[in-house]
Protein backbone atom coordinates (compact mmCIF):
# COMPACT_ATOMS: atom_id res chain seq x y z
CA UNK A 1 0.00 0.00 0.00
CA UNK A 2 1.13 3.14 -1.00
CA UNK A 3 2.00 5.67 2.31
CA UNK A 4 2.36 9.89 2.08
CA UNK A 5 3.47 11.80 4.63
CA UNK A 6 1.70 15.37 4.33
CA UNK A 7 3.55 17.74 6.29
CA UNK A 8 1.85 21.28 7.00
CA UNK A 9 3.76 24.07 8.24
CA UNK A 10 1.38 26.68 7.38
CA UNK A 11 -1.52 27.77 9.43
CA UNK A 12 -4.88 28.23 8.26
CA UNK A 13 -6.61 31.52 6.71
CA UNK A 14 -3.74 33.88 5.06
CA UNK A 15 -2.02 31.07 3.26
CA UNK A 16 -3.41 28.40 0.81
CA UNK A 17 -0.74 25.61 2.01
CA UNK A 18 -2.56 24.24 4.91
CA UNK A 19 -5.82 23.86 2.94
CA UNK A 20 -4.12 22.07 -0.42
CA UNK A 21 -2.20 19.67 2.14
CA UNK A 22 -5.60 18.49 3.59
CA UNK A 23 -6.96 18.50 0.21
CA UNK A 24 -4.55 16.14 -1.16
CA UNK A 25 -4.85 13.65 2.33
CA UNK A 26 -8.59 13.85 1.30
CA UNK A 27 -8.17 13.07 -1.76
CA UNK A 28 -5.49 10.00 -1.24
CA UNK A 29 -7.92 8.27 1.50
CA UNK A 30 -10.91 6.63 -0.92
CA UNK A 31 -8.06 5.85 -3.03
CA UNK A 32 -6.44 3.23 -1.03
CA UNK A 33 -3.68 5.33 0.03
CA UNK A 34 -2.33 5.41 3.70
CA UNK A 35 -2.09 9.02 5.29
CA UNK A 36 -0.60 10.78 7.72
CA UNK A 37 -0.53 14.20 8.25
CA UNK A 38 1.60 16.06 10.88
CA UNK A 39 1.00 19.43 11.69
CA UNK A 40 4.87 21.43 12.68
CA UNK A 41 5.14 24.83 13.46
CA UNK A 42 3.02 27.15 12.88
CA UNK A 43 0.73 24.06 11.16
CA UNK A 44 -0.46 23.28 14.70
CA UNK A 45 -2.39 26.40 14.18
CA UNK A 46 -4.38 24.01 11.45
CA UNK A 47 -5.56 21.79 14.24
CA UNK A 48 -7.19 23.98 16.40
CA UNK A 49 -10.70 23.55 17.24
CA UNK A 50 -13.52 26.07 17.20
CA UNK A 51 -12.04 27.90 13.54
CA UNK A 52 -14.89 30.19 12.43
CA UNK A 53 -15.34 32.02 9.55
CA UNK A 54 -17.96 34.42 10.55
CA UNK A 55 -18.31 36.72 7.43
CA UNK A 56 -17.74 34.49 5.14
CA UNK A 57 -15.00 36.05 3.44
CA UNK A 58 -12.77 32.77 2.57
CA UNK A 59 -15.96 30.49 1.28
CA UNK A 60 -13.61 27.51 1.87
CA UNK A 61 -14.55 24.30 3.93
CA UNK A 62 -12.54 24.88 7.04
CA UNK A 63 -9.70 23.13 8.10
CA UNK A 64 -11.19 21.93 11.00
CA UNK A 65 -13.90 20.13 8.26
CA UNK A 66 -10.97 18.30 6.51
CA UNK A 67 -9.22 17.24 9.66
CA UNK A 68 -12.37 15.89 11.05
CA UNK A 69 -13.12 14.26 7.52
CA UNK A 70 -9.55 12.47 7.36
CA UNK A 71 -9.53 10.98 10.93
CA UNK A 72 -13.44 9.77 10.03
CA UNK A 73 -12.02 7.97 6.78
CA UNK A 74 -8.93 6.61 8.58
CA UNK A 75 -6.05 8.70 8.26
CA UNK A 76 -3.55 10.12 11.31
CA UNK A 77 -3.45 13.43 12.19
CA UNK A 78 -0.09 14.17 14.76
CA UNK A 79 0.42 17.62 16.27
CA UNK A 80 4.24 18.33 17.09
CA UNK A 81 3.99 18.46 21.06
CA UNK A 82 7.05 21.13 20.94
CA UNK A 83 5.46 23.34 18.78
CA UNK A 84 2.02 23.26 20.57
CA UNK A 85 3.99 24.22 23.81
CA UNK A 86 5.90 27.30 21.74
CA UNK A 87 2.56 28.62 21.30
CA UNK A 88 0.73 28.25 24.15
CA UNK A 89 -2.03 25.69 22.42
CA UNK A 90 -2.77 22.98 24.90
CA UNK A 91 -3.54 19.83 23.65
CA UNK A 92 -7.50 20.64 24.92
CA UNK A 93 -7.96 23.09 22.34
CA UNK A 94 -7.07 20.91 19.26
CA UNK A 95 -9.50 19.03 17.55
CA UNK A 96 -10.40 15.48 18.55
CA UNK A 97 -8.48 12.60 17.49
CA UNK A 98 -5.48 14.82 16.72
CA UNK A 99 -2.22 12.92 18.17
CA UNK A 100 0.52 14.77 20.30
CA UNK A 101 3.92 13.56 19.95
CA UNK A 102 7.20 15.04 20.84
CA UNK A 103 10.08 15.76 17.67
CA UNK A 104 12.05 12.49 17.77
CA UNK A 105 8.55 10.42 17.43
CA UNK A 106 7.94 12.41 14.45
CA UNK A 107 10.80 12.40 13.17
CA UNK A 108 10.65 8.18 13.35
CA UNK A 109 7.50 8.72 11.06
CA UNK A 110 9.25 10.69 8.61
CA UNK A 111 11.92 8.23 8.34
CA UNK A 112 10.35 5.22 8.84
CA UNK A 113 6.73 5.51 7.02
CA UNK A 114 7.25 5.69 3.42
CA UNK A 115 9.22 7.35 0.57
CA UNK A 116 6.11 10.10 -0.27
CA UNK A 117 6.36 13.55 1.90
CA UNK A 118 4.72 16.18 0.51
CA UNK A 119 5.18 19.63 2.55
CA UNK A 120 2.97 22.12 2.49
CA UNK B 1 10.86 0.06 -6.68
CA UNK B 2 8.54 -0.16 -9.09
CA UNK B 3 9.38 0.52 -12.85
CA UNK B 4 7.12 1.50 -15.97
CA UNK B 5 6.80 -0.20 -18.79
CA UNK B 6 10.30 1.01 -20.12
CA UNK B 7 12.12 0.34 -17.05
CA UNK B 8 12.40 3.66 -15.76
CA UNK B 9 11.92 4.73 -11.95
CA UNK B 10 9.59 7.71 -12.28
CA UNK B 11 10.19 10.49 -10.07
CA UNK B 12 7.20 12.71 -9.41
CA UNK B 13 7.60 16.97 -8.39
CA UNK B 14 4.92 18.80 -6.97
CA UNK B 15 5.68 22.71 -7.32
CA UNK B 16 3.79 24.85 -5.00
CA UNK B 17 4.76 28.24 -6.38
CA UNK B 18 5.25 30.43 -8.91
CA UNK B 19 8.78 30.99 -10.81
CA UNK B 20 10.14 34.49 -10.82
CA UNK B 21 9.79 35.08 -7.38
CA UNK B 22 11.95 32.66 -5.54
CA UNK B 23 14.29 29.87 -7.31
CA UNK B 24 11.96 26.95 -6.76
CA UNK B 25 10.73 26.19 -9.80
CA UNK B 26 14.06 26.74 -11.41
CA UNK B 27 15.60 24.20 -9.04
CA UNK B 28 13.13 22.06 -10.53
CA UNK B 29 13.83 22.29 -13.48
CA UNK B 30 16.97 21.81 -12.96
CA UNK B 31 16.63 18.41 -11.19
CA UNK B 32 14.63 17.21 -14.11
CA UNK B 33 16.80 17.33 -16.25
CA UNK B 34 19.41 16.22 -14.16
CA UNK B 35 17.44 13.16 -13.65
CA UNK B 36 16.29 12.43 -16.93
CA UNK B 37 19.49 12.11 -18.01
CA UNK B 38 20.02 9.68 -15.20
CA UNK B 39 17.29 7.40 -16.76
CA UNK B 40 14.35 8.67 -14.63
CA UNK B 41 10.66 8.91 -15.70
CA UNK B 42 9.62 12.63 -14.65
CA UNK B 43 6.43 13.96 -14.02
CA UNK B 44 5.14 17.18 -12.49
CA UNK B 45 2.53 18.39 -10.81
CA UNK B 46 1.57 22.19 -10.81
CA UNK B 47 -0.19 22.82 -7.73
CA UNK B 48 -1.54 26.21 -6.03
CA UNK B 49 0.41 29.25 -7.31
CA UNK B 50 2.68 26.66 -9.23
CA UNK B 51 0.35 26.71 -12.19
CA UNK B 52 1.90 30.13 -13.11
CA UNK B 53 5.06 27.90 -14.39
CA UNK B 54 2.69 27.19 -17.03
CA UNK B 55 1.70 30.46 -18.35
CA UNK B 56 3.05 30.89 -22.17
CA UNK B 57 5.20 34.01 -23.11
CA UNK B 58 7.11 34.07 -20.57
CA UNK B 59 10.06 35.92 -21.33
CA UNK B 60 12.21 37.23 -18.10
CA UNK B 61 15.43 39.14 -18.81
CA UNK B 62 17.79 37.55 -16.23
CA UNK B 63 16.24 34.35 -15.15
CA UNK B 64 16.10 30.76 -15.99
CA UNK B 65 12.94 30.85 -18.45
CA UNK B 66 10.69 28.55 -16.70
CA UNK B 67 7.76 27.69 -19.32
CA UNK B 68 10.87 27.13 -22.01
CA UNK B 69 12.22 24.55 -19.86
CA UNK B 70 9.19 22.36 -19.39
CA UNK B 71 8.92 22.73 -23.06
CA UNK B 72 12.27 20.93 -23.27
CA UNK B 73 11.63 18.66 -20.37
CA UNK B 74 8.23 17.42 -22.44
CA UNK B 75 10.19 16.79 -25.77
CA UNK B 76 12.54 14.76 -23.80
CA UNK B 77 9.71 12.44 -21.95
CA UNK B 78 8.80 14.27 -19.22
CA UNK B 79 4.86 14.72 -18.27
CA UNK B 80 3.86 17.85 -17.06
CA UNK B 81 0.19 18.24 -14.97
CA UNK B 82 -1.16 21.19 -13.65
CA UNK B 83 -4.50 21.28 -11.18
CA UNK B 84 -7.31 22.09 -12.82
CA UNK B 85 -9.36 23.77 -10.10
CA UNK B 86 -6.33 25.81 -9.35
CA UNK B 87 -6.13 27.07 -13.24
CA UNK B 88 -9.14 28.04 -13.27
CA UNK B 89 -9.19 29.54 -10.37
CA UNK B 90 -6.41 31.77 -11.62
CA UNK B 91 -7.91 32.01 -14.95
CA UNK B 92 -6.21 29.90 -17.24
CA UNK B 93 -9.63 27.95 -18.25
CA UNK B 94 -11.22 29.26 -20.80
CA UNK B 95 -14.51 26.97 -21.38
CA UNK B 96 -15.53 23.43 -20.55
CA UNK B 97 -13.80 20.09 -21.65
CA UNK B 98 -13.68 20.22 -25.20
CA UNK B 99 -14.10 16.55 -26.34
CA UNK B 100 -12.91 16.50 -29.75
CA UNK B 101 -9.58 18.02 -28.86
CA UNK B 102 -9.70 16.01 -25.75
CA UNK B 103 -8.97 19.00 -23.39
CA UNK B 104 -9.49 22.33 -21.47
CA UNK B 105 -9.37 25.50 -23.97
CA UNK B 106 -6.43 27.77 -22.50
CA UNK B 107 -4.66 30.35 -24.19
CA UNK B 108 -3.08 30.95 -22.00
CA UNK B 109 -1.25 27.86 -20.62
CA UNK B 110 1.08 26.13 -22.29
CA UNK B 111 -0.43 23.57 -24.65
CA UNK B 112 2.67 20.53 -23.37
CA UNK B 113 0.36 20.81 -20.02
CA UNK B 114 -2.29 18.18 -18.67
CA UNK B 115 -4.66 19.66 -16.73
CA UNK B 116 -6.41 16.83 -14.29
CA UNK B 117 -8.02 17.52 -10.61
CA UNK B 118 -6.55 16.16 -7.51
CA UNK B 119 -7.28 12.41 -7.92
CA UNK B 120 -4.85 12.67 -11.13
CA UNK B 121 -1.79 13.62 -8.45
CA UNK B 122 -3.13 11.32 -6.18
CA UNK B 123 -2.40 8.72 -9.09
CA UNK B 124 1.00 10.50 -10.03
CA UNK B 125 1.83 9.76 -6.12
CA UNK B 126 0.81 5.80 -6.61
CA UNK B 127 3.22 5.69 -9.24
CA UNK B 128 6.16 7.63 -7.52
CA UNK B 129 9.38 6.11 -6.74
CA UNK B 130 10.77 9.31 -5.75
CA UNK B 131 8.58 12.44 -4.51
CA UNK B 132 10.09 16.09 -3.92
CA UNK B 133 8.61 18.93 -3.03
CA UNK B 134 8.98 22.74 -4.23
CA UNK B 135 8.10 25.88 -2.69
CA UNK B 136 5.86 25.33 0.36
CA UNK B 137 7.69 27.41 2.21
Amino acid sequence: MTKVIIQISHPPFGHENAYSGLFVALGSLPKGIDVVVILTGDGVYTGRKGQVDPLKNINLPSTEEQIGDILNMGGRVIADRQALSMRGIGTEELIEGIEVLGTHDIQDIILDYGDHVLAF
Amino acid sequence: MVEDAKGKKTLTMMLFSGPYTSQYADHMCRIAEKAIEKGYGVEIFLYGDGVHAQMTNQAPKNFFNVGQVLMRLTERGAVTKSCLICSIARGYIEGEFDESRGKYPSSKALDIVEFCTIYGFIDMIRKADKLLTFGSS
